[in-house]
């Protein structure tokens, strides 16, 4: 079933129009990954296709209802969002990082219930943070906030997973590791959209993907039609080696800039 | 660990609010003001301890709570540890409009100075969120930077009135801008009331959207919470609390910024958690306080906001060396 599926999807901030009528689906157990130059529009798209921003124009249908039908609340109890950074100017635990993730499940007076909590240990416990949940968040290494804000948004059990660029602060270890449990949770019948610069980790696990250049789909499809020579170098200015392999997806090595 | 802490901070609280009223000037000795709490004693220690400690204990309490509410709320609201009333300017502008009507109005218009100090206080809250407007709703760090910008400008206008006002005015300017609790009345505690209790409401029904706002304004959207209302509505809250704090009791600078950091050390980053216990421990601080500025140089009074600035002071330098 068709998760979340973009149209004609327009947004910016102000008068600026980032992304340009971009179409996009989603549908459960799979992951689609959007990749680009910086400045492509690919964190504006997540942002619209979460209902953070509001859309210029065209539609964002979440389960076939349009966002703009939908509370806040109930948008967040499906979709789970996880931001590149979150900004911790007070001292809190991993467990209380996670826990905020079943706001959207909680009333205002309402404290959690057993269920709630057995939803936060689960999602620290599925991203292996179990024996460091009363640690402060501010005392973690980039790679474990990463997780935690990763379990903050399972918290909600959300359907559908938005990630901003999640391998952005990583090392290599903590990115087979992420790469690890996002699988998994596709496997298990989460969509994702994937926000990534590393087109090597894209390919892990991601089915579909679309290359934004100046905010509008430059390509999409599954990886081995999208990924050509010509596309990295009129997107990204640069010659790759694609390297297909037998065991594995393939992989790209970037070579030397691409003459102009 | 938390239950406890709890229970130890009620029990500074009611510690605090009876010391208030039995400790005080020789007019009443502590013995003579416990005769006069229990229903016996002269009708005179019964009129000090009764029609004025009691009051200004209430105006105490109340204007405390308002202001560590405030300043809590007001961290998490702009992820900045450094956020108060004080610092974006709401204090500043009730007390400008204050002092400005303490100057220029005439003897027996003089009951109009808290309205002015509310008015200036609103005034400078809608300037702040004008200044700091963008496309997306106005963002925190053009907040704090109008705040500051408000403040400078109040700042100005007090110390340039300062200058021009005829002596006999000078005493109440000074109760308005450095903070007194001396003129209080249980009248003006129930006027205070409802500018109280409605935002404090208002804190605690967002006291989950507050957290998550900590984290950001795209982190929290993303959990659900509508930023744009949410802020008004917190922003807005905030505000009354301070501008009704400031117009009976002048600006008490600290309680707003120290308190909920304080509080954080004992009860952990939670903003849910933090908002009523700072507002418990707000009116605990803002109590002992104004003992202290009653009693370090009796007979003459200190202004209760000098003694919050030195007493927090201190405690803001520990926690920023604590940080580092």
């Amino acid at each position: 079933m068709t998760l979340l599926r973009a149209s004609a999807l327009s947004g910016g901030y102000g008068g600026d129009e980032v992304v340009h009528a971009v179409d996009l689906a989603v549908a459960e157990g799979e992951c689609a990954a959007v990749l680009g130059p910086n400045g492509a529009g690919k964190s504006t798209l997540l942002r619209l296709l979460a209902g953070i921003l509001p859309a210029s124009s065209g539609n964002v249908e979440l389960r076939g209802k349009s966002l703009l039908a939908w509370r806040r609340r109930e948008v967040a109890r499906e979709v789970g969002f996880v931001p590149q950074i979150v900004n911790l100017a007070f001292p809190l635990t991993v467990t209380e990082v996670v826990q905020q993730g079943r706001a959207p499940h909680l009333g205002p007076w309402r404290p959690p219930s057993p269920r709630d909590h057995a939803a936060v240990e689960a999602a620290i416990a599925r991203v292996g943070l179990s024996d460091r949940s009363t640690v402060a968040v501010q005392r973690l290494s980039g790679g474990e906030r990463q997780l935690v804000l990763l379990a903050r948004a399972l918290a909600s059990e959300p359907r559908l997973l938005l990630l901003d660029e999640p391998t952005a602060a990583l090392d290599v270890r903590h990115q087979l590791e992420l790469a690890g449990i996002l699988h998994q949770l596709v496997s298990e019948g989460v969509g994702a959209v994937l926000v990534a610069h590393d087109w090597n980790f894209a390919l892990r696990l991601a089915q579909r993907l679309v290359v934004l250049h100046h905010g509008r789909v430059w390509a999409a499809g599954p990886p081995e039609d999208v990924m050509r020579p010509e596309l990295f170098r009129d997107v990204f200015g640069v010659e790759v080696d694609i390297l297909r392999r037998d065991d594995g997806p393939p992989m790209v090595l970037p070579r030397t800039l691409a003459k102009r | 660990m938390t239950r406890g802490a709890d229970l130890a901070l009620v029990a500074v609280l009611l510690l605090a609010a009876a010391a208030a009223l039995v400790f005080g000037g020789p007019a009443a000795s502590p013995g003579e003001a416990l005769a006069a709490l229990s229903g016996s004693g002269s009708p005179e220690v019964r009129t000090i301890v009764l029609g004025l400690r009691l009051p200004r204990l209430a105006l105490a309490l109340v204007v405390g709570a308002a202001l560590a509410l405030a300043g809590a709320a007001l961290q998490a609201l702009l992820s900045n540890p450094l956020a108060d009333p004080f610092l974006l300017g709401i204090s500043g502008g009730g007390a400008a409009a204050a002092t400005a009507a303490y100057v220029v109005l005439p003897a027996a218009a003089l009951g109009v100075v808290p309205a002015a100090a509310m008015a200036g206080a609103a005034a400078a809250t809608g300037l702040v969120w004008w200044m700091a407007r963008g496309p997306l709703g106005p963002s925190s760090t053009r907040m704090i930077l109008a705040g500051v910008a408000v403040n400078a400008a109040t700042s100005a206008a007090i110390l340039t009135m300062l200058a021009l006002a005829p002596s006999p005015r000078l005493p109440g300017v000074i109760a308005v801008t450095m903070g007194s609790l001396a003129s209080a009345s249980l009248g003006q505690v129930g006027w205070l009331a409802p500018y109280v209790l409605v935002p404090a409401f208002v804190l605690l029904l967002h006291g989950r959207d507050l957290g998550l706002l900590a984290t950001g304004e795209e982190s929290a959207a993303a959990l659900g919470v509508e930023v744009a209302t949410v802020r008004r509505r917190v922003f807005l809250a905030a505000a009354a609390l301070c501008g009704g704090a400031v117009a009976f009791a002048g600006v008490i600078g600290f309680v707003g910024l120290v308190t909920p950091h304080l509080c954080r050390l004992v009860w952990g980053g939670s903003t849910r958690r933090l908002l009523p216990r700072a507002a418990l421990a707000g009116a605990t601080l803002t109590v002992l306080g104004d003992l202290l500025a009653r009693r370090v140089l009796a007979p003459a009074e200190l202004p209760v906001g000098v003694v919050t600035a030195l007493l927090g002071v201190p405690f803001f330098v520990a926690l920023l060396r604590r940080s580092a």
